[in-house]
Order: C-alpha cells, then structure tokens, then sequence
C-alpha cells in the first residue's frame, strides 16, 4: 500500500478548498481592472451593425476558464447588436465555439446568417489568417454548416479585413500572436483576446506597443467583464474557489519556507 | 539527388513566399492566395495521413511487445471509431461524434488539465524556497502577484496590487521583449539556413 506522504495531504487539502467554496453560494466583489475596461470599451466602441471576427483558438482542456471569458464577450457584442463572423484555428474548438455562439445567439434572439455566421475551422492557421487577409470568401467557400458564403445577407458586403472591425481571438495558447504578426502586421485589422491567466503576460509586450488593442485575462478576467455587463455568469461563479484556492497555495508556500528554515537553522539541510 | 529535389523546392517556394508577402500586385494576391488555400493545404492534409499512420505504428508495435497493452488497445480504438462516427453521421450539431468530443474528450482534457493545480500546489509547498537572494525575489513577485489576482479586496492593502501591476509593466515585460526578440532573431536565421539549404536535419539527420 502507498505510504501517505505530505504531497497527499497538500492534495487532499485544495481538493477541500475547491470543492467547499464551489458548495457556498457566495461570489466575492471584483474591482475591474484597467486592462478588462479597455477591452469592454473597445467593444463598446463599435458602432451597431459593424463585424467582429470571433476566432475560437484553443483546446478542449481549457473551456473551464475559456468558456465564461467567450460567453462574456459574445452577450456584450450580441447586447451591442454587433455582427459576428466566427471561426477556428483549432480543431477542437470548432464545436465549442459553434456551441457557444449558437447558445448565446439564441439569448439575444440573433438569426444564424443575417446576425452571426459560423465560419469553423481552417487548417494551417498561419495559412488560414493570411489567406482571409486576401479574401475571407475564397479561404471559407462554405460555412460550418455547409452552406455557401454568398448565401449570408450579412457577408454580402464582407471580403477582406478592410470589411471588418477587428478580430477577438479567444485563446489558451500562442495563437493571437500569429493574428498579431500576420492580422494585424500585414493587413493592418485589430486583433483584441480573451485569454486565460497563464497566457496574459506572454502578450504584454503586443499590449503595451499597441499592435493588441485591449486584453481580458482567466477568471477574473471574465468576472470583471461579467460586472460591467452587470450580469451573472462562470467567473463570477468561479472566483470563491480561485481566491480560496490562491490563498492556499499561498499558505502552502509560508509553511514550506518555514519548514525549510527551521531546518536549514538545526543543520539537518542546506538545499 | 534525393536531397537535392527537395533542397531546391524549399529555396523555391521559401523565396516565392518571402516575395509575395510584400507584393501587392492583383497576379500576385492570385498566386498567393492559390499556394496558401489550395496547396498548403494538400500538404497538410498529407501530413495529417503521415501522423496517423506513424500513431498507429507506434501503437501497434507497443501492444505486441505488451507495453500499456490496455491503454493503447483503447487509443487505437478511438482513432478507429471517431472516423466511423464522422463519415456516417457527420461532426456536426448533435452526431454521436460531438457527443463523444462534448461528454468524453472535453471533460478527460479538462480533467488532465487541472491536475496540475494539484501539482503546482505540491511544488509550492515543496520546492518554493527562498534559499537565494533570487529565489527570495521570485518569491516576493509570485505572492503579490498571485494575491493581486484574487477577490482580496478590501482587504489587501492598495499597495500590493500596484506592485503586482508594476512587476508585471516592468521587469517581467522586459524580460518578455528579450525572450520575443531572442524568438523572432531565432526564427530568422534558421528559415534563413533552411531555406538556403545549410541547415539539412530536416531531411534526414545530416548536419
């Protein structure tokens, strides 16, 4: 039998915490960072009827954190009556995305086609964003659902990035950079991302220069964005069980070095 | 010759590509567009058979040596059977194949994912020491940073989330700048060397 060790009670321990904050029904406030209001006002600046590439580039694993960033930005730009292109860089998040836009369409009574269509997935995503930079037409012939491109009235007038207002990418990974250095590089279009908290610091610099237009990050991220639309969603739900969860590794951390410390004092270890 | 055929369509298309990029002429966007919708796509299409075909291999040599035989049996059987669903009942909507991406594969990836809050968790505990002066800086800027992105507010003082905003504008920017630069350098020089064929591990191992 597997002797318990401390790795096992440290385990055992954020497993608790996770699971008792996620049991009460508490959700504590979040000041909004200027980083999120950024991106809200960006969105906030389109006028109606304008178009917005929503592109789904990241993986499966990643939809816990993922999905109330994109939930989040599709009802502010559905709220704001903004036309949405999706599409994928990733094959697996061709589905999600689907789902989500579909889901969230349906919320604000959007019509597939005339309000929003799904692109889906093109292989090869440097290929992909730099084709739809020669023309978005040719690069999607039909759409996730098998329908034609000219069958959209809203793509009637849509063929190049010139036609569009910006791309959100929707990423756990290192995807916007290619939209940064190929979207926005060559063809001059705004790229903006909901990413998740690992990823934010990787796109400092694209933020700071000015070549990303605003950034909205992980959990807390969504739960600042869900504020300012003042409406309830995942990161509100989530941030009890992320703060608790922080706070425990946190303690974690103190008790190591205290360990590590005392023992280092009694001569028992120096590394 | 056998390396020289695909030495010569590398510098061919490396240079065509390179060229395109900048031109704006209409022929040109023609053949641009053309190469990046129709061909590189072939490509990847035949790169995809490539990867299946070594995956399958790969299995099917470790099963008959008996290594993680049940493990492996179940992979194979997903590669199998996801095509099937695919090609009768489509990927789309609600097919049995969304099914299986929905309540399998998302749920098991997401899973696998956050084991590793368990993982960080222990390595906290365990390995993150301040036994230099350094450590002891990495130390200070993760727990500011860690505390500025929770919901401690009201109850942190207003001065640590502007460090924590001020670790991440200053020092760590800096150091990504270096790491993107370090990249973009990196990445120039060897497309450079591949497509001038100096660099030739892509074709076999040779140096």
């Amino acid at each position: 039998m597997t002797k318990i060790t401390s790795r096992h009670y440290v385990f055992a321990g954020l497993f608790a915490v996770v699971t008792v904050s996620m049991m009460l029904n508490y959700s504590p406030d979040t000041v909004v960072s200027a980083e999120t209001q950024k991106m809200y006002d960006f969105v906030e600046s389109l006028p109606a009827g304008s178009t917005l590439i929503i592109s789904f580039d990241h993986e499966a694993s990643s939809l816990p954190e993922i999905r109330p960033l994109a939930l989040a930005v599709l009802r502010h730009a559905f709220r704001n009556d903004i036309k949405l292109i999706g599409t994928a860089l990733l094959s697996e998040g061709t589905g999600v995305g689907y789902r989500l836009m579909q889901q969230t369409a349906n919320e604000f009574n959007k019509s597939y086609g005339v309000d929003y269509v799904y692109l889906g997935f093109k292989p090869q995503y440097i290929a992909a964003i730099l084709s739809m930079g020669e023309s978005i037409s040719r690069t999607y012939p039909v759409d996730y659902l098998g329908k034609t491109y000219s069958e959209h009235p809203m793509l009637k007038d849509i063929d190049t990035y010139n036609d569009i207002a910006g791309v959100i990418s929707i990423a756990d990974g290192s995807l916007t950079t290619h939209w940064i250095e190929y979207g926005n590089a060559r063809f001059g279009v705004r790229i903006s991302a909901a990413l998740t908290a690992a990823m934010v610091t990787t796109y400092d610099p694209y933020l700071s220069s000015g070549q990303l237009e605003a950034i909205v990050g992980g959990l807390r991220g969504a739960a600042e964005y869900e504020k300012l639309l003042n409406i309830g969603g995942g990161g509100k739900r989530g941030m009890l069980a992320q703060t608790a969860s922080h706070l425990y590794v946190l303690i974690l951390v103190i008790a190591g070095n205290v360990m590590y410390f005392r023992r280092r004092s009694s001569g028992r270890g120096n590394t | 010759m056998s390396r020289r055929l695909p030495q010569i369509v590398c510098l061919l298309f490396g240079l065509i590509m390179f060229t395109l990029y900048f031109l704006d002429h209409p022929t040109a966007k023609q053949i641009n567009t053309l190469i990046l919708v129709d061909y590189w796509q072939i490509i990847f299409a035949f790169t995809l058979v490539v990867g299946v075909i070594s995956f399958i291999r790969n299995h099917v040599t470790a099963i008959s040596r008996g290594n993680d035989r049940l493990y492996r049996l179940l992979s194979l059987f997903g590669v199998v059977l996801m095509p099937i669903l695919a090609l009768i009942w489509g990927i789309k909507g609600d097919s049995p194949f969304m099914w299986v991406f929905e309540n399998v594969q998302v749920p098991l990836q997401s899973t696998v994912f956050s084991l590793l809050a368990f993982f960080v968790a222990s390595a906290a505990f365990r390995g993150f020491h301040a036994r230099s002066g350094p450590a002891a800086v990495l130390l200070i800027a993760a727990f500011l940073t860690i505390l500025s992105r929770s919901s401690l507010e009201g109850l942190l003082p207003d001065f640590i989330p502007d460090i924590a905003v001020w670790v991440r504008n200053n020092p760590s920017m800096a150091a990504r700048r270096a790491i993107l630069i370090g990249i973009g350098l990196g990445s120039l020089t060897t497309s450079l060397r591949v497509i001038l064929g100096i660099e030739r591990t892509w074709l076999g191992g040779e140096k």
